[in-house]
């Protein structure tokens, strides 16, 4: 991996932290071991995952569905068949991790920028109890004034939605003390994987 | 369980002076706005201490000065890129206007439930009394305005609404919603908060958010949270309305890059907000779920008679929150004693000028300060609050005081005349001897019992010393 991305993925993982995110820089080889193995940790049994060419590659689906009995990986939007709403667990079960991969991170301030579009629904990191991100590094900003002019400079019709995911669900409503959970992902992990 | 629910606090009808006398009083609301002015001050020092917070500071004033100044331009380039990217947009010229376009929508589209992300515009214009008049259901989700929704309060907070509450005072709120028990423990309130209001996220017909802005460049609408729930909201009901101040414009992505990071810096002391949800129309072709229909309200609601005048620079306000926390007045009263929406200085100076001039609570509220300027140290855009405060009390001051106005004049003529003023210092002179007793007046008479109430006058010079 090359120097300034080195600095780069270190920066993210930093200020992520601050906010009580997790993640690690991991490589090509190892991500679906450690997506399995992030999924363990936080107790996970059904999954929803973005349709995206970087999870194939990475085999980060049949990874999960490999760990232990009975764990459950969706792909958005077919899903075996199932509408969205039921597939982001709103009727039915609840989703317990969506999997995600952001189209660009930012350094600086530690944040994600997730773009909606056919294979990426606009909620899938918020109604699930945990977010795992899975980032190439080459995919990586150094400010958020870049990322931004980035997202929005190409020609034609601009991403109907970009998220920008940067802690945890949080909230200090109660006593202005910072609690997880709040409505979206008690737990953010963020895999950025080193370039081949 | 009790059942008991908190009593709206204070009582918003009566005079400022019993609200702010019995927010004083009240030990409970002191404790908690210490605790949350302490802990905004540590965040915020930190955060200060970690970036070139002075630069950014030139920088964002720059910018919503600038965008201030370019506003009828950027609005008209905003909205025509939201329906260039399938939105529908409507200006509201004041809350009547607002009010009706949403519950006429929400009619014509047969809705029954509204669930609501965190909009102090909706606040402005009472946009939760106005549905629920029009006979439906209307759900806040983030925690702290959900939480005084079911008490029925309104934020202390433009950014902690229920700041003033403590946990045990939040058990009991959310017992009585729910009817079930409930341990004092924040995570557990947490959970429960999320349970009850997913089942509201999954059945609502219409979400309504605010705008914390709108980028001209590309028509999209920021907003920015923490919870997840302003998410939930504009992406999971079948159509999202947005409500937006019409100040809230930038113009282009390098300008809202720098607005998106001093925000957090002020509001929370946190260099990125945990969620910002960028919103360009509708949902696309081929995509799967958001929502079918996006309708943005600009609202104006008095704001463009500010451009122009030597009070435009309360356009500029991003809604932080940083000078209610650095408020002395605040953080000892607390927000709800303004008995506005907006409290704390910018509330000072938003009410009157949103309001009117006419209204009590703008007669009052620009007076409540004492121009120390911590507001405008606090402020991440560089508002000169203490100098707005003095122009808005100038206003009040003209077109409300008439009574005062003509008893300061006849005091000018008096005192202007050495003959009346020896005068009225020798029957004052007189008056205080007979009222006071051993040198000292300890409860004057009509007026000046206010003053007495609180401090002894001296009745002879040199003064004698007080026993």
């Amino acid at each position: 991996m090359a120097a300034d991305t080195a600095a780069l993925s270190e920066g993210l993982l930093a200020a992520l932290a601050r906010r009580r995110a997790t993640g690690a820089v991991v490589d090509a080889a190892g991500a679906a071991g450690a997506a399995a193995a992030q999924a363990a940790q936080w107790g996970v049994t059904r999954s929803l995952l973005v349709d995206d060419p970087v999870l194939e590659d990475l085999a980060i689906g049949p990874g999960l569905a490999r760990d232990g009995d009975g764990h459950e990986v969706l792909v958005w939007p077919e899903g075996r068949g199932r509408g969205w709403r039921e597939l982001l667990g709103l009727e039915g079960p609840e989703l317990t991790m969506g999997v995600t991969v952001p189209r660009l991170g930012v350094a600086e301030r530690g944040t994600l920028v997730l773009e909606t579009g056919p294979g990426h629904g606009r909620s899938i990191d918020v109604v699930s109890m945990y977010h795992l991100a899975v980032l190439p590094a080459s995919r990586l900003r150094a400010t958020l004034g870049e990322a931004l002019v980035e997202t929005y400079a190409r020609d034609g019709r601009p991403p109907s939605a970009v998220s920008l995911v940067s802690a945890p669900s949080r909230t200090s409503d109660i006593e202005k003390i910072s609690t997880l959970g709040a409505h979206g992902a008690k737990g953010l992990h963020v895999l950025v994987v080193a370039d081949r | 369980m009790s059942g008991r629910r908190p009593v709206v606090y204070p009582d918003t009808t009566a005079p400022l002076r019993d609200r702010t006398r019995e927010a004083l009083a009240d030990d409970s609301l002191a404790a908690n706005l210490r605790a949350a002015g302490a802990s905004w001050g540590t965040a915020r020092a930190r955060i200060s201490a970690e970036n070139p917070f002075a630069q950014m500071r030139d920088r964002a004033r720059e910018i919503r000065r600038g965008d201030i100044g370019d506003l009828p331009e950027l609005l008209d380039r905003l909205e025509e890129r939201v329906r260039a990217a399938g939105g529908v947009v409507t200006r509201a010229a004041d809350a009547d206007a607002a009010c009706r376009y949403i519950t006429d929508l929400a009619a014509a589209r047969g809705a029954t439930l509204v669930a609501k992300s965190k909009s102090m515009a909706t606040e402005e214009i009472k946009l939760n009394e106005a549905i629920e008049e029009s006979g439906l259901r209307v759900v806040e989700t983030d925690l702290g305005e959900w939480i005084l929704q079911l008490a029925g309060q309104h934020p202390s907070h433009i950014v902690a609404p229920a700041v003033h509450l403590n946990k045990e005072q939040v058990r009991q709120v959310l017992m009585a919603e729910s009817g079930w028990e409930l341990p004092t423990d924040r995570e557990a309130l947490v959970a429960h908060a999320r349970t009850r209001l997913r089942e509201v996220f999954a059945s609502a017909d219409i979400g309504i958010s605010g705008v914390n802005f709108g980028v001209a460049e590309t028509g999209t609408i920021c907003v920015v949270e923490n919870e997840g729930n302003a998410r939930l909201v504009t992406a999971l009901p079948r159509i999202h309305v947005a409500v937006m101040g019409m100040e809230r414009v930038v113009r282009d992505w390098d300008e809202a890059a720098h607005i998106l990071q001093i925000l957090p810096m002020a509001a929370i002391g946190d260099d990125a907000a945990g969620y910002v949800n960028l919103i360009t129309g509708p949902r696309a072709p081929g995509e799967a779920d958001g929502p079918e229909e996006l309708h943005l309200v600009i609202l104006d609601g008095g704001r463009s008679a500010l451009l122009g005048t030597d009070l435009e620079e309360a356009l500029d306000c991003i809604r932080c929150g940083a000078c209610l926390y650095s408020c002395p007045m605040w953080r000892s009263v607390g927000g709800q004693a303004y008995g506005s929406p907006y409290s704390g200085p910018i509330g000072s100076v938003l009410t009157p000028l949103l309001e009117g001039m006419e209204g009590e609570r703008s007669s009052e509220l620009p007076f409540m300060s004492s121009l120390c300027g911590s507001c405008h140290d606090a402020c991440p855009v560089g508002i000169p609050l203490h100098d707005l405060l003095v122009r808005v009390r100038a206003r009040v001051t003209t077109t409300a005081h008439r009574r005062d106005r003509a008893r300061f004049r006849l005091w000018s003529r008096a005192w202007s005349s050495p003959g009346a003023y020896r005068l009225s210092v020798a029957a004052a002179r007189i008056g205080l001897r007979l009222v006071g007793r051993r040198g000292w007046a300890r409860r004057l008479p009509g007026p000046g019992a206010e003053w007495t109430s609180q401090r002894d006058l001296p009745t002879r010079w040199p003064p004698t010393p007080p026993r």
